[in-house]
């Protein structure tokens, strides 16, 4: 709320609001309560959001008319039950738990030893001679690429 | 937070106890369907979204729990069942003073010599509130309806909402202010703004 001339003045809506709706802390409500006692137009503007709740609180009330509980009830009765909810015990889950983290240990246990044992040595590089430009076994072409120096012919 | 006799009816309806849902159902049964009637406006189709809105509630009562207030989470879920319709439906209805049956607009017209809050209180102007309130955007018609009829806080209201308290704050003060305008626009008064 501002404290200009009453005149330039705009009242501050969503403080009032709040104000009428008991919805300012303590300091905020005596900050509004002295405002209002000495500005015409938010008091006027007050007394304008007061009525209009007034009328609110005062609309008609209206009621279904009939009891939507026997209703509601008898649509119940034929839906298929659902599951109860079940409490899950904390060690319910356990033996899954175990197994799970035995898997893994047993996985990375046996790629240790992939990757640490002889089995993982790098192959010699005359093992690649079966790349050659000739598969095994095919007959030669009597390029001299064909041959290994001192293989026997 | 709901209360004793509350939270076991609850817990027995959740358990399976249709009656006990039932005994939920009369005790909120009015409040929700005076909600849904002012936000979608035709009676029949709110009969049919209240209840639409408590087999949602049952079917959704696994997942309450005894921290959030059954009221807001109930007013919550009717909230949702009637923005689908009103979303669905596009609502835009205008009524305006001349379609008011002829000799009508005289009586509708208020004292202006009479004090405001006694202007709103009589009949004609109760009703012309009714038309003030249809006219409003389908959010602050629901705000004004849950802070005013409802009676809620504003902490309720962000709950039953999901939005902000302080949003809360800014949509009722400009729900009251397009309410206060729209009442006027009706009544021929105007507003010095």
């Amino acid at each position: 709320m501002n404290e200009q001339p009453a005149a330039m003045h705009a009242p501050d809506l969503p403080e009032l609001s709040a104000y009428l709706d008991g919805e300012l802390d303590a300091g905020g409500r005596q900050r509004i309560a002295t405002h209002l006692a000495g500005c015409a137009t938010c008091a006027a503007h007050l007394a304008e959001l007061q009525a209009l709740s007034a009328g609110f609180r005062a609309l008609p009330d209206e009621k279904l008319g009939f009891d939507l509980a026997g209703v509601i009830e008898g649509r119940l009765a034929h839906l298929p039950r659902p599951p109860a909810v079940r409490r899950r015990d904390w060690w319910s889950g356990l033996p899954v738990a175990i197994g799970a983290a035995a898997s893994i240990a047993a996985g990375v246990f046996m790629g240790s030893t992939l990757v640490a044992g002889s089995a993982a040595t790098a192959p010699r590089m005359a093992a690649l001679r079966v790349f050659d430009t000739m598969p095994p076994g095919n007959l030669c072409i009597g390029l001299e690429s064909c041959y290994v120096k001192g293989s026997v012919k | 937070m709901a209360d004793d006799a509350e939270s076991g009816l609850i817990a027995r309806a959740q358990a399976g106890e249709h009656r006990a849902f039932a005994v939920l159902v009369r005790q909120y049964q009015d409040r929700v369907f005076r909600f849904i009637l002012r936000l979608v406006g035709a009676r029949d189709e709110a009969m049919d979204l209240t209840q639409e809105t408590f087999m949602k509630a049952h079917q959704a009562l696994p997942g309450w729990r005894p921290e959030a207030q059954f009221r807001t989470w109930l007013f919550r879920i009717a909230h949702n069942t009637a923005l689908d319709v009103l979303r669905r439906r596009q609502r835009i209805e205008f009524v305006s003073f001349s379609d008011l049956p002829a000799g009508e607009e005289d009586h509708a017209l208020p004292d202006p010599a009479r004090q405001p809050d006694e202007r709103l209180a009589d009949s004609q102007s109760i009703e012309l509130l009714e038309r003030t309130l249809q006219e409003l955007p389908a959010e602050h018609r629901e705000i004004l309806l849950l802070r005013e009829v409802e009676d809620m806080s504003y902490t309720e209201i962000a709950a039953t909402l999901g939005i902000a308290e302080g949003t809360v704050k800014s949509r009722i003060a400009r729900a009251r202010s397009a309410a206060l305008a729209g009442y006027q626009r009706h009544t021929g008064e105007h507003r010095d703004e």
